[in-house]
């Protein structure tokens, strides 16, 4: 620790590198010129030492650095070999061992980005690769040691939403002995499920499965509910969330109600149930549903006329009290999981179907709640104009969800109720009811489900493929006329039927964007909130020690929001079984004595990071805090004033690597900005599938576009740049710092009309997008502008930049003044 | 079907509706029985009825204030088809009409005391039915075998005397006013009030000529010119304290309307209390709770303003 410490400030000592060349076995040795390299590293300043090795990576190629280190008193190394992504953790731990501050230590990429895309041309590739360990030597000299940050956890957990996912996550905590405090909007857990009568493919009874499980969470000692309660606010960061909460009166007193239902009995004014989707009504003290967990009644004031019959009910047990006021409250919870689910859509806007116009026609949940025997009607399914059952009823899909105009995407799970409306439809009225159903697709891909729909079409239920254009009412029978197309026929087709159920679209749970903003959650463009990484973060928040769990996430059905539950929880687990949690010390510092915020209402920084890491508050220089940021650099790029350095990518390490590589021959290089997690991806992907390209680009590593500042785009100008690339991962979504490459881009579209306007032709300035796996769209691009630069001419390129020059001189100069 | 909430309004009624996949509530309130006064909107537990002001008629006539109901705050408990002294608002579930709050006992009814010993009524008098401001009383005769005499002067004097008068008062819409007590001549019709209370006008402060309250007053004779001094006084004998007359009222001390006490069948709840204490007065709800001997009521209502009943 001592040791570290006294790395920690500044070294006073001679700046001593050492450069490691790898042989890569023959794929580097095998086209470059190792010698020349050794010879050209030994010319470069403050090198003291240059060994080349067969391969760096294995024990005894390890064991030369960390002897070079002791021997020759390294205090910098740089390893010329494979591609960071591959090795960098590898030798950060060597020069580590060696007592060296892993952050002490740079990495030169000669293979993926020279022996193996520029095989024919060994002169060449041997070239740029003298340039690439020149700019990484260039980058060493001005390297600082950082210190691994630690924060320590708070092992409790919060799950938002008390639904079959929430309710699930919450338990499997419990089980592992967290503390969970389980967040639910409602007056009970349950969500959905809790809702519906039957569940598909098996046909269980839905709340037969769930009533237990929310009792084990009611029961749980590990799991503390706050039901009918808002989210307020969520500060803090990974391990140490600060939560408020506010719980909503009840006007019943919790620890007091027994939940025996004497109060409703003698309350005299009902109101519509939300729960029975408006269909029945319930007492305004009452609880939602017989089998609600906490079984705490609620009185609704806006309908309570407060006779107080109620109070004199309740007796004894003194539980209902009137001055109940709203309460918050703070809790401190480590991981916060994430699992608020989904609405129905209800098709009111949609013309077509003559929903809220047409008395018998219903939506499927609708649908489940009059099926449902403990559901208003008794499980009886008739028609509100006449009280009758229905003798044919036909169901349309996609209401809504795969609909350009409305939801584009699949609500996923409507294709299988319907088919479980329809069987238990006809298994209950059997040929007394004619059933048909009017889909686009039948979706039927997981576990029984295929075979579920082959037993509803042995039960005779008419499957009609086509889109329905329109739905008339017969006024004197209240029937209805349904027009659409039989896609098998090739022909309209028109079918009475007396009730109409709408399988209507899964959608983002009202007041999903007050979550999103709470919790500084990013959402898709269809409104559910976005996973960190769609393949392998598919439960993580972009925020760190934020997750996600069921159909908030987009729409699921039961088993996948229980599997996401547990994965979720599971995904906590990782962060609240640790004492404390480490964090990347790549992180950006303010300088408080050039922040604008002191003097000028400024807060760019705190406006752009995708994070909300930064606070800015009035006349204080601007804060980061350590454990929310990312380290991508955005808010160092977008700076007016400087004051932001973003820790091992600061502007002066940038800038050295960029004037190195633009010493020799600038108007024949392109400049490249490369983002570490999609474009240089791609770029090594390149290399590793032998995508040979010309020698001309020098890249420049980046954690994300969001980093590349305008001064650097101009820098490169000034010193010649044949060309100027950035590249970042695609638009909209793939950044992996949520929005970085949109900040890049509203910078550089800002930047490049300027530059044009100066004279410099619109080619030489180019921003791309190159995922990891576009290794021959990146060899592609380079190609294309290798070639627009030499149809260019180095004349007019020279010629441009002399122009160019003063002005760019004098816009730096002044920045530099400033 | 989803829920629907409706409010259809015309010139003689205003309806509003919750319609429920199974269950239809609905509120219909009479526009001509409806007089304008305040009982409804003050007794409403939500808030949900206001009283609009209506222009002068081309003649300069006042007229009475319209009733609108708010379908958002509506609750359908029925408290003002209770109270309304005039009938006008009916609220029924399924298209019957069916009250909770009573049948929970959370709500009381009003007492309509009417009493008519018809073996004293002399065939041919006719004088309650001529008399009710309201025309809520018929008279009709009955043979001995049960039948309804169409034309009085059809039958002789003799057979008349074996007649059965029936006097139907339709009592739902009485405010009991007694104007009818008062001009039976055979004082075989007694009619207790239902709401006590004091109205006293102040000349001095009426506008010249003003007659609004008495433009808008639903009983004849509770309200009359003064010959000596050509002003509105009221008579306490037939106001039913319904208080039509003080929302027309231009100035706002020159009307001074209080209502001390309602004829309701018993009851215990908040909901009477609040409303009692928003028609009549906090002083009188105190006085019925302690003559009930409520003390815990009464202790809460003491709490909430801040005096001691004494």
């Amino acid at each position: 620790m001592a040791e570290k410490t006294s790395q920690t400030q500044n070294q006073p000592e001679e700046l001593c590198i050492g450069v490691f060349i790898c042989h890569c076995g023959l794929n580097i040795a095998g086209v470059i010129d190792i010698k020349e390299l050794v010879e050209f590293a030994k010319t470069l300043p403050n090198v003291v030492y240059v060994k080349d090795n067969r391969y760096t990576c294995a024990d005894p190629g390890q064991e030369e650095i960390r002897k070079g280190i002791k021997e020759h008193r390294l205090n910098r190394v740089v390893v010329a070999a494979c591609s960071p992504r591959m090795h960098e953790p590898t030798f950060r731990r060597t020069v580590s061992e060696a007592g060296l501050n892993p952050f002490l230590f740079e990495m030169a990429n000669i293979r993926e980005f020279s022996s193996w895309c520029h095989p024919s041309t060994p002169k060449e590739a041997t070239e740029k690769a003298k340039e690439l360990i020149k700019m990484a030597v260039a980058k060493a000299r001005l390297l600082m040691p950082l210190q691994t940050i630690e924060v320590p956890v708070t092992n409790k957990a919060l799950v938002i939403g008390g639904g079959i996912a929430g309710m699930n996550a919450a338990l499997d905590l419990a089980e592992m002995g967290f503390k969970v405090y389980l967040l639910e909007k409602g007056e009970s857990i349950g969500g959905h499920m809790a809702q519906l009568d039957k569940t598909f493919p098996t046909l269980d009874c839905s709340i037969c499965i769930e009533g237990p499980k929310m009792v084990d969470v009611g029961r749980h000692p590990n799991i503390e509910i706050i039901s009918y309660a808002d989210l307020l606010s969520v500060s803090g960061f990974i391990g140490n969330f600060k939560v408020r909460i506010r719980k909503n009166p009840r006007y019943v007193i919790a620890e007091n109600c027994t939940g025996c239902g004497e109060c409703k009995d003698v309350c005299p004014i009902e109101y519509p149930n939300e729960w029975d989707m408006g269909l029945g009504v319930r007492k305004a003290i009452s609880v939602p549903f017989d089998q609600a967990v906490p079984l705490v009644y609620t009185i609704n004031r806006d309908y309570c006329i407060e006779c107080y019959k109620c109070v004199d009910a309740c007796g004894a047990r003194q539980a209902i009290n009137f001055d109940q006021k709203p309460e918050e409250i703070e809790l401190e919870v480590g991981a916060i999981i994430v699992a608020t689910g989904y609405d129905i859509y209800l098709p009111y806007d949609n013309q077509l179907y003559g929903y809220g116009k047409y008395t018998n026609v219903i939506t499927s949940l609708e649908f489940e709640r009059l099926i449902l025997a403990a559901g208003p009607t008794g499980g009886k399914v008739v028609r509100a104009s006449d009280g009758q059952k229905p003798h044919s009823v036909a169901f349309v899909q996609c209401v809504g969800s795969r609909d350009a105009n409305k939801y584009p995407y699949c609500s996923n799970f409507c294709c299988m109720y319907t088919l479980k409306h329809v069987v238990q439809l006809k298994e209950k009225y059997k040929e007394d009811v004619e059933v048909y159903v009017f889909y686009m697709d039948m979706r039927t891909n997981f576990k029984g489900f295929e075979e579920f729909y082959q037993r509803a079409r042995e039960l005779g239920v008419n499957f009609i493929r086509g889109r329905v254009s329109r739905i008339f009412e017969i006024p004197e029978t209240k029937n209805l006329i349904i027009h659409a197309e039989d896609a098998n026929l090739g022909m309209p087709i028109e079918i009475e039927a007396d009730m109409v159920v709408l399988a209507s679209a899964a959608i983002p749970k009202k007041g999903t964007e007050e979550v999103a903003r709470i919790l500084n959650l990013t959402r898709g463009a269809d409104g559910f909130f976005m996973e960190s990484h769609p393949k392998l973060k598919p439960l993580d928040a972009p925020t760190d020690g934020i997750f996600l769990a069921g159909a908030c996430q987009g729409p699921k059905d039961i088993p996948y929001s229980v599997s996401q539950g547990c994965g979720a929880a599971s995904r906590a687990a990782t962060v609240l079984s640790k004492p404390t949690w480490k964090i990347e010390p790549i992180i950006a510092v303010v300088d408080p004595s050039k922040c604008r915020n002191v003097t000028t209402k400024c807060g760019i920084c705190a406006e752009r990071c995708p994070y909300g890491a930064i606070k800015a508050e009035e006349k204080q220089p601007a804060q980061v805090i350590t454990a929310m940021c990312h380290g991508c650099g955005t808010c160092a790029a977008e700076c007016p004033a400087d004051a932001i350095t973003q820790m091992h990518f600061t502007d002066a390490q940038i800038l050295a690597q960029l004037r190195v590589a633009l010493e020799k021959n600038p108007e024949e290089k392109i400049l490249a900005f490369l983002c570490n997690w999609c474009s240089y991806a791609g770029a090594d992907l390149a290399g590793t599938s032998r995508f040979e390209y010309p020698p001309s680009i020098r890249p420049i590593r980046v954690m994300c576009s969001g980093r590349v500042d305008r001064d650097f785009v101009l820098e490169a100008f000034r010193l010649g740049a044949g060309m100027v690339l950035v590249a970042a991962c695609h638009l909209p979504y793939d950044c992996h710092y949520i929005s970085g490459n949109w900040k890049m881009k509203a910078r550089m579209d800002a930047l490049a009309p300027m530059l044009h306007k100066l004279g410099l032709s619109p080619e030489r300035f180019r921003v791309e997008y190159v995922s990891a796996a576009e290794g021959v769209k990146f060899a592609e691009l380079i190609r294309e502008m290798t070639e627009q630069m030499h149809a260019l001419g180095k004349e007019r390129i020279k010629a441009e930049n002399e122009k160019l020059r003063p002005i760019l001189e004098n816009m730096l100069k002044r920045k530099e003044k400033r | 079907m989803p829920l629907k909430t409706l409010k259809k309004e015309d010139a003689e009624t205003l309806t509003l509706e919750w319609i429920l996949h199974v269950k239809n509530y609905r509120l219909t309130l009479d526009r001509k029985l409806c007089v304008g006064c305040e009982i409804c909107s003050l007794a409403c537990p939500k808030e949900a009825i206001k009283l609009e002001k209506q222009p002068k008629t081309p003649e300069g006539k006042a007229q009475r204030a319209k009733v609108d109901i708010s379908l958002e705050k509506c609750n359908f408990c029925g408290i003002c088809d209770i109270l309304c002294p005039y009938g006008a608002i009916k609220v029924t579930l399924n298209g019957e009409h069916a009250l909770n709050v009573i049948e929970k006992e959370s709500f009381p009814q009003l007492i309509r005391d009417i009493q008519v010993d018809t073996t004293k009524c002399p065939v041919n008098c006719v004088e309650c039915e001529k008399a009710c401001p309201l025309n809520l009383i018929k008279v009709t005769w009955l043979t001995q075998d049960g039948k309804i005499v169409e034309d009085l002067s059809a039958i002789t004097k003799k057979e008349r005397k074996k007649l059965k008068v029936n006097v139907n008062v339709k009592k739902e819409q009485c405010p009991c006013c007694r104007v009818c007590e008062f001009k039976c001549p055979e004082g075989v019709l007694h009619v207790r009030k239902t709401f006590y209370g004091k109205i006293r006008i102040y000349p001095e402060k009426c506008p010249e000529d003003c007659r609004d309250c008495l433009d808008v007053c639903p009983i004849t004779g509770a309200l009359y010119i003064s010959e000596a001094d050509n002003k509105v006084y009221a008579n306490e004998t037939f106001c039913v304290y319904c208080g039509a007359c003080k929302v027309v009222c231009p100035v706002a001390e020159a009307l001074e309307l209080k209502r001390t006490k309602i004829m309701h069948t018993p009851v215990r709840s908040g909901a009477w209390n609040k409303a009692l204490e928003r028609l009549a007065s906090p002083l009188e709800i105190t006085k019925e709770l302690k003559a009930k001997g409520s003390q815990k009521a009464l202790g809460s209502v003491e709490k909430r303003l801040g005096w001691k009943v004494t």
